[in-house]
């Protein structure tokens, strides 16, 4: 069984510890296949899951609250009778409650699992995984500042689809217009996105969308160097995996997204890097009726000091011709110095 | 006791001289209408109909006085607190507190409407990044900015988690332009799983304990920072005290609803039922006088229904309303066409709802706080504007959609769903900006067909 997560703050560790396939849903195969008709309002990411969810009937969708979309998406695949769907409650806040919810919200997501035909997974099995993804984000996010843009994506989505390191491209640092990518979820099918910046004279050093190295911020304490006996005493309930802890800390203190309050987590994340890749303009990539990307934009703007310029993706998979001339005109722009930059 | 009817602005500045004349005692933010349009720019009062009892007057007065009288709260010196999106359970703590006085930023939202405009703050929120793309609660942040509406608050609290998006990420903004918020989780609500231990909320709703636990320990979180502004512990004494009172404005307002979709006829008019159920959120930043208030309003319906006097023909199609209008003229519009107001959803049913006096007055606010309908599934929602259709005998539901709002995007095709499987009665789902007049033809004729339909559907 398949089970397709629709963000990378779902431990797909913890579902292959189950014994099942955790694929991140941007890469797959059949995942905006097609260009649905939107009801006025409705995200196109969200309807494309809503549809994966309900025509794929051998896979299992996770879908979060981290967006209303997405929450409402899954209450329009629920009605509709899709039975394999799962919400995850995604805290927002960075509070010892936030850390209950998503706690307990795994546990249960680890009930839904095992209804799917996974079975109990063995602390030593979760260790392996944990320690074998946390092995290939940190090669990865080692290997984000020198690599090709595309090659850079597909290693990320190489991850998100086995959990292993593949090693991307290099590219010849030549381009005077580095640009950051920031945003939500680029799947497969928009990497042209890639090509049409570097075209245009551009090059992506620091891909911050939902699917980019961002989403390699999870990494795990492992005090598996703890004796046993203290790691047993820090485990609250002794039916849990040993790993079980950090799995939770992993994930929910490294979290870094824009649906946070405060977000401030998000900028902390992103200013240094865009200082030391020397970023000279922001990609702000959300798709059409995000609300959460779009209230940033001027944000974004007057946190990094950069040219900023929007851009909407929507039920189209690819970039259109318009939004190629914007971003032909934003190079071109962002290859004059910028005088307020700031650091 | 006058005849109930509708007047317009000019007809009620002759009423008023005749109200006065005859005696009429007001209290201290009593007036004509008129002098909100002259005083506070409100020019959409020109173009609503107004229940003409004293009772209405007072509403409205009190409602269209409420930044006036925070800010002569401010100067006695009490602390004002800017509750945010949890409508109806931060001010129920913070006016359990001496000295402390709450309001939801929110309800910024209908300035564009009352001003018509005028006061461009929807422009300014788009010149300080949040586009139309936005629900128009992006009122709520130049209005911060300017400081020319309500009084600064002397602390921000926002619900987060399972709210709206637009809501959340414009104050998220708001943060950023230097307003600090405390924010508190708000889980997802969800039934209980089998083996969980499960809570009774109100609203026939049921939610795992580890949930109100949740929503338990952040209320304390919002509750121990309440009591450091008001330099006083908010107790389980007081904040009993709090819910009973608190309970005393939903008990007049359960009464007064029912009493008016009960009636054969509408004993009020749709429009100030709807200005009556927002008192519920926060009192009107007055929670004795919004108890005067509702009392008030309510001897009024009930003498009209004793003397057989109403503001609706007798064939006027019972309605149920999904969501607030951004135009309040809507609610009028309504009426002119032949239908009534017999039962509502504005997204606060938690706030209508009795909060437990059998509880711990922290686990009862929690289990109160997720009954919210935001915070839950659409089909909640909907099994609840199913429940009240056929207890007050509605014949068709109007979902009205809020412009930019995330959650309207699917909410309302779902409930429309259920309520035709299930009661069979037929729903339109329409949008309504915070001046509809350009839209008024269109609105009309879907109002209208589906006033139609409903009295077809009669005769079979």
């Amino acid at each position: 069984m398949r089970v397709h997560l629709t963000s990378p703050w779902i431990p797909a560790e913890w579902v292959r510890a189950h014994g099942l396939e955790a694929r991140g849903i941007w890469f797959a195969d059949k995942f905006r296949q097609d260009t649905p008709p939107l009801a006025g309002g409705v995200c196109a990411f969200a309807e494309s899951v809503v549809r994966f969810a309900e025509t794929q009937p051998d896979s299992a969708v996770v879908l979060t609250t981290a967006c209303d979309q997405l929450q409402r998406g899954f209450d329009a695949a629920a009605f509709r009778g899709s039975a394999r769907v799962f919400l995850f409650n995604l805290p927002a806040t960075q509070t010892p409650v936030a850390r209950q919810i998503y706690r307990a919200e795994l546990a249960r997501l680890g009930q839904f699992l095992l209804a799917l035909g996974g079975t109990a997974p063995a602390p030593e099995m979760l260790r392996q995984e944990m320690a074998q993804s946390d092995e290939a984000r940190r090669r990865l996010r080692e290997a984000a500042p020198p690599a090709a843009a595309r090659s850079y994506a597909e290693s990320v989505a190489r991850f998100h689809t086995d959990g292993n390191f593949a090693a991307p491209a290099v590219c010849t640092p030549t381009a005077p217009a580095a640009l950051a990518l920031v945003g939500g979820p680029l799947g497969a099918k928009d990497w042209k996105l890639f090509d049409t910046i570097e075209a245009a004279g551009g090059r992506v050093v620091l891909n911050a969308t939902l699917t980019g190295e961002r989403s390699l911020c999870p990494t795990f304490d492992r005090s598996a160097g703890l004796p046993p006996a203290l790691a047993a005493a820090s485990r609250q309930d002794a039916d849990e995996p040993e790993p079980f802890d950090a799995l939770v800390a992993g994930y929910i203190d490294n979290l870094v997204d824009v649906f946070q309050r405060p977000n401030t987590r998000l900028y902390a994340w992103l200013k240094p890097r865009l200082l030391a890749r020397q970023v000279r303009g922001i990609v702000l990539w959300h798709f059409t009726g995000c609300d959460l990307w779009r209230a940033e934009w001027q944000t974004l703007r007057e946190v990094s000091g950069r040219p900023v310029l929007l851009l909407e993706a929507d039920e189209a998979a690819g970039i259109s011709p318009r939004d190629t001339n914007r971003l032909q005109a934003f190079v071109e722009m962002i290859k004059q110095p910028w005088p307020r930059q700031a650091n | 006791m006058a005849t109930p009817s509708k007047l317009n602005l000019t007809q009620w500045d002759d009423r008023y001289a005749e109200l006065r004349r005859d005696g009429l005692r007001e209290p201290a933010y009593g007036g004509p209408l008129r002098r909100h349009v002259e005083q506070e720019k409100d020019f959409r009062l020109e173009q609503l109909q107004f229940d003409n009892s004293p009772a209405a007057l007072r509403l409205w007065n009190f409602l269209l006085t409420e930044n006036e009288r925070l800010r002569q709260a401010r100067a006695r010196g009490e602390k004002i607190v800017g509750a945010m999106k949890d409508l109806g359970t931060v001010p129920v703590m913070a006016y359990a507190l001496p000295g402390l006085r709450a309001f939801y930023p929110d309800g910024a939202w209908w300035t564009p409407c009352l001003m018509e405009g005028s006061d461009r703050l929807l422009q300014q929120a788009e010149a300080l990044g949040i586009d139309a793309s936005f629900c128009p609660v992006r009122a709520m942040l130049p209005a911060f900015q300017n400081g020319g509406h309500f009084p600064l608050p002397d602390l921000l609290l926002c619900s987060t988690g399972a709210v709206c998006d637009d809501f959340s990420a414009i104050a998220q903004r708001l943060e950023h332009l230097g307003h600090a918020i405390l924010w508190w989780e708000m889980p997802r609500r969800r039934a209980p799983a089998a083996g969980e231990t499960a809570c009774a909320l109100p609203g026939n709703l049921t939610a795992p304990k580890i949930q109100v636990d949740c929503v338990r320990a952040e209320l304390q979180r919002v509750g121990q920072v309440l009591g450091q502004l008001a330099g006083k512990d908010l107790d389980d004494a007081l904040l009993t005290d709090g819910i009973r009172a608190a309970n005393h404005v939903r008990r007049l307002l359960a009464e007064l609803r029912q009493t008016v979709y009960a009636a054969p006829r509408a004993p009020l008019p749709a429009l100030e039922l709807l200005v009556a159920e927002m008192l519920a959120l926060h009192f009107c930043s007055d929670r004795e006088e919004c108890i005067a208030v509702l009392e008030d309003l309510l001897a009024e319906a009930r003498a009209r229904v004793w003397q057989n006097q109403f503001v609706s023909g007798a064939e006027a199609v019972r309605i149920f309303w999904v969501n607030p209008v951004a135009d309040l003229r809507a609610m009028n519009l309504l009426e002119d066409l032949g239908g009534r107001i017999c039962g509502s959803d504005f997204m606060f049913t938690h706030a209508l709802d009795l909060i437990p006096e059998d509880l711990p007055p922290l686990e009862a606010l929690a289990r109160s706080a997720l009954a919210d309908p935001m915070a839950g599934p659409a089909t909640d929602r909907a099994a609840r504007i199913v429940r009240e259709c056929r207890a007050n005998g509605v014949e068709a539901v109007v979902v009205s959609r809020i412009p930019g709002a995330s959650h309207c995007a699917r909410e309302g095709e779902i409930i429309r769903e259920i309520v035709r499987q299930t009661i069979g009665l037929p729903a339109i789902e329409l949008e309504i900006p915070p001046v509809c007049d350009a839209l008024l033809p269109t609105l009309a004729s879907r109002l209208q067909a589906l006033v139609e339909t409903a009295r077809a559907k009669r005769t079979k």
